[in-house]
């Protein structure tokens, strides 16, 4: 059995990011502060001290410029893994994002790839305000050509992570910022886990079962999948068994193992901490009642941020955001039905 | 044109407000953050960005300035904030996240807002550089006096929105200023590693204005260099763009190790801290005495102390008033 | 032989106290020396806690706890 250890998503992705640098040349970092600091959510530490300036390479506050220049480094053969700080600052870059660097490929008849990753951080729930909280998901996987995950532990995050440095194609690798066990924004146990200390890859576009269950599938993704987690623990307590699916990724979007789960136990809820409308929730539900409507006991539910910016106060934020008792309450109100 | 006495007492009056506002911020944000330090917790939760060591830049413009006057700043704004008049009360309540606040406790500190004096900041660098041009062309085309000030720091000057900002205003002949408050660090990268120019005022040449440095963090030599640009933005002379180098005292957020400052640098800034300085100044000139002084002190000190007790005692706002003013009232 | 995981003292430098953010090795599972096995928060800095020797770890405190510098906090045997 292959020596594992545990380590929080941040030492993951950074380990993922060293062994990947140290098979392949082409591959190098670029972002704010990701060298002599290690990045300000940790995932980058130590990263300098091996591969030194050229290929762990601090950028000026310039994003339009070194997520285009990802981009173009990427079509010439090299594999950029670009940080974006803050998932909320993709407004000043995103045409490099959407209309490059997910359209190129297409708009070359598939002779170029774009071998590229952009991780940024997420997530809300410590007071950091409008723009600095949000997790976007809805956002990037709307729009088409770049593929999406969002690790919810370390395990998953550093196969992940490899993952996406080796696809052709490019990921927005995404890292909620309550999982990363930084200390500073609070930390969730279960997502430091046992990581195997060779590399492998996770499958991008596989969601997995995390807590089997036959009366209500819930799907999340991030921190909401350990919300979910602590809900379906205290649901025994009520003699509900619930089904708790971490998507992994949002693109591509493991729609069949939804389906299949939802077909078991007639019950969907989403937990999706991005805003409410237009989004991954709609997603998801959408794609099973097209699917079937009949499999369902009761109409779908969904715990997501309201269509509010991120009020800074703290009672106002904690009450807008996803929790566990939420769900635990949703699910004993569709349980009923 | 040098500051008049009164102008320069009013500076002094205003940087030992923004100051004391700071140091009790500091150790208040501290409050349920220890031994944990998880963001989340205590009276002031979230990031916060403090202004120690730049008030001169906030000072010695806003001298300049009236109500009607628009300034947009940054992510560290409370200098700024106090130079321009925001209400100091519905400040640090906002801050504190209080219902009183001047959004309810909706923006907090990076999002304050007071529109009775014009005053607006915002967390994403380089942004607040558009609006400031808008402003300035609203006033234009009204055909109304005013003009508006935009604060970056020197890592916005790699952004974007900085070089178009420059070139809108310059193509369209605007009244707006932009002031580079440059404290050499965006967040760990110094300019020198991030900035192709040695002098941003350079800069402005590329967009056909004229560019300014200040390397003086002192009130009186920034009103003096500055005292043309306004007059230059009120007169239709169109935009300027100033560089003031000025030092960050604090970390670029509470809690920022600054493990990539060289060794001795701290210890050179705080030796120059601009407010001890200026008090000097002011002493040696005779415009204050030892106990104008310390009457002084003690004066700005309880205005911030009332401000903090104000933010205390507030309510916080119930919780589903985050749905609230998300679209304008019809 | 038991050997203790010790905070060291000059780990940093105030007398502040830190938290165990993480414990990134299980109870009871072998463990080398100068294996990295814990992450110590003070204020926002993290530190590292390597084991002092080979053996099997016995966390004595948990994630969350607070220490000082000079804290037992598991045991190596």
């Amino acid at each position: 059995m292959t020596a594992t250890k545990k380590l929080t998503i941040a030492r993951a992705m950074a380990e993922s990011l060293a062994q990947e640098m140290r098979v392949d040349p082409n591959v190098f970092v670029m972002g704010e502060d990701i060298a002599q600091l290690g990045g300000v959510f940790g995932n980058t530490r130590g990263l300098l001290d091996e591969f030194g300036s050229d290929r762990i390479r601090d950028t000026p506050i310039s994003e339009t410029a070194f997520i285009g220049a990802g981009v173009g480094a990427a079509m010439d053969g090299m594999r950029p893994v670009v940080e974006l700080m803050f998932v909320d600052f993709f407004g000043v870059c995103f045409d490099a994002i959407y209309n490059m660097m997910a359209k190129n490929i297409y708009f070359s008849g598939g002779n170029s790839n774009v071998p590229m990753v952009i991780m940024a951080s997420t997530g809300g729930g410590y007071s950091d305000g409008g723009q600095h909280s949000q997790c976007l998901y809805g956002t990037f996987a709307h729009l088409p050509g770049m593929k999406v995950v969002a690790p919810s532990n370390a395990y998953d995050a550093k196969g992940l992570m490899t993952a996406a440095i080796r696809d052709n194609s490019p990921v927005i690798y995404l890292f909620h910022k309550g999982l990363q066990g930084m200390g500073w924004l609070g930390t969730e146990p279960a997502a430091i886990n046992q990581v195997p200390e060779d590399n492998y890859v996770l499958e991008i576009g596989k969601a997995k079962t995390v807590a089997e269950g036959n009366d209500i599938t819930i799907v999340s993704i991030g921190i909401g999948v350990h919300h979910a987690l602590k809900a379906a623990q205290e649901l025994k307590q009520h003699d509900i068994s619930a089904e708790v699916i971490d998507l992994r990724s949002l693109v591509p979007l493991d729609r069949e193992h939804i389906i299949a789960s939802v077909k078991k136990t007639g019950r969907l809820l989403v937990v999706d901490e991005d805003y409410h409308s237009f989004g991954v929730s709609g997603e998801i539900i959408a794609s099973v009642v097209e699917h079937d409507h009949l499999m369902l006991k009761t109409p779908p539910q969904r715990i997501t941020f309201p269509d509010i910016p991120i009020p800074f106060s703290r009672p106002m934020e904690q009450w807008a955001l996803p929790s566990t008792e939420k769900i635990v309450d949703a699910c004993l109100m569709m349980k009923e039905k | 044109m040098n500051p008049t006495d009164t102008q320069r007492l009013w500076m002094y009056r205003n940087m030992l407000i923004s100051r004391y506002m700071e140091e009790r911020i500091e150790s208040i944000y501290m409050e349920g953050k220890k031994p944990v330090f998880n963001m989340a917790n205590g009276p002031i939760p979230g990031e916060m960005h403090l202004s120690n060591g730049q008030e001169p830049c906030a000072v010695g413009i806003c001298a300049h300035l009236t109500a009607e006057d628009v300034v947009t700043a940054t992510h560290r704004p409370h200098h700024i904030a106090v130079a321009k008049g925001v209400d100091l009360n519905k400040m640090m309540a906002e801050i504190f996240g209080k219902s009183t606040g001047l959004s309810g406790g909706r923006g907090g500190h990076m999002h304050l807002f007071d529109s009775d004096v014009n005053f607006g900041c915002s967390g994403i660098i380089a942004q607040g550089m558009g609006p400031a041009v808008g402003a300035a062309l609203s006033r234009k085309l009204q055909n109304k006096s005013g003009i508006a000030v935009s604060y970056i720091g020197e890592g916005a000057a790699n952004q974007g929105a900085f070089h178009e900002s420059l070139n809108l205003a310059s193509v369209w002949k605007l009244p707006v200023i932009f002031i580079i408050e440059d404290n050499n660090w965006g967040i760990s990268v110094s300019k020198s590693a991030s900035t192709a120019v040695a002098k941003n005022s350079d800069r402005a040449s590329a967009y056909n204005m004229p560019g300014l440095s200040i390397e003086e963090n002192c009130p009186d030599a920034i009103f003096s260099a500055t005292q043309a640009a306004v007059e230059r933005a009120r007169t239709g002379g169109g935009p300027t763009l100033i560089e003031i180098k000025t030092s960050r005292l604090a970390g670029h957020f509470m809690g920022d190790a600054e493990d990539y400052r060289p060794e001795g640098e701290k210890e050179t800034l705080f030796k120059a801290d601009p407010i001890p300085a200026y008090r000097q100044i002011l002493l040696d000139a005779n415009i204050i005495t030892q106990a104008d002084d310390e009457l002084l002190i003690q004066e700005t000190q309880q205005v911030i102390e009332e401000a903090i007790t104000f933010a205390r005692d507030s309510e916080y706002p119930a919780p589903e008033e985050a749905m609230l003013h998300v679209f304008a009232q019809s | 032989m038991a050997e203790v995981i010790i905070i060291p003292m000059d780990l940093w430098e105030e007398d502040e106290e830190g938290v165990i953010t993480a414990w990134l090795v299980d109870n009871n599972t072998p463990v080398k020396v100068d294996q990295l096995v814990a992450e110590v928060m003070v204020e926002k800095i993290q530190y590292e806690i390597n084991s002092t020797c080979d053996g099997v770890i016995s966390i004595l405190s948990k994630e969350d706890d607070i220490v000082s510098k000079g804290s037992i906090i598991a045991e190596v045997s």
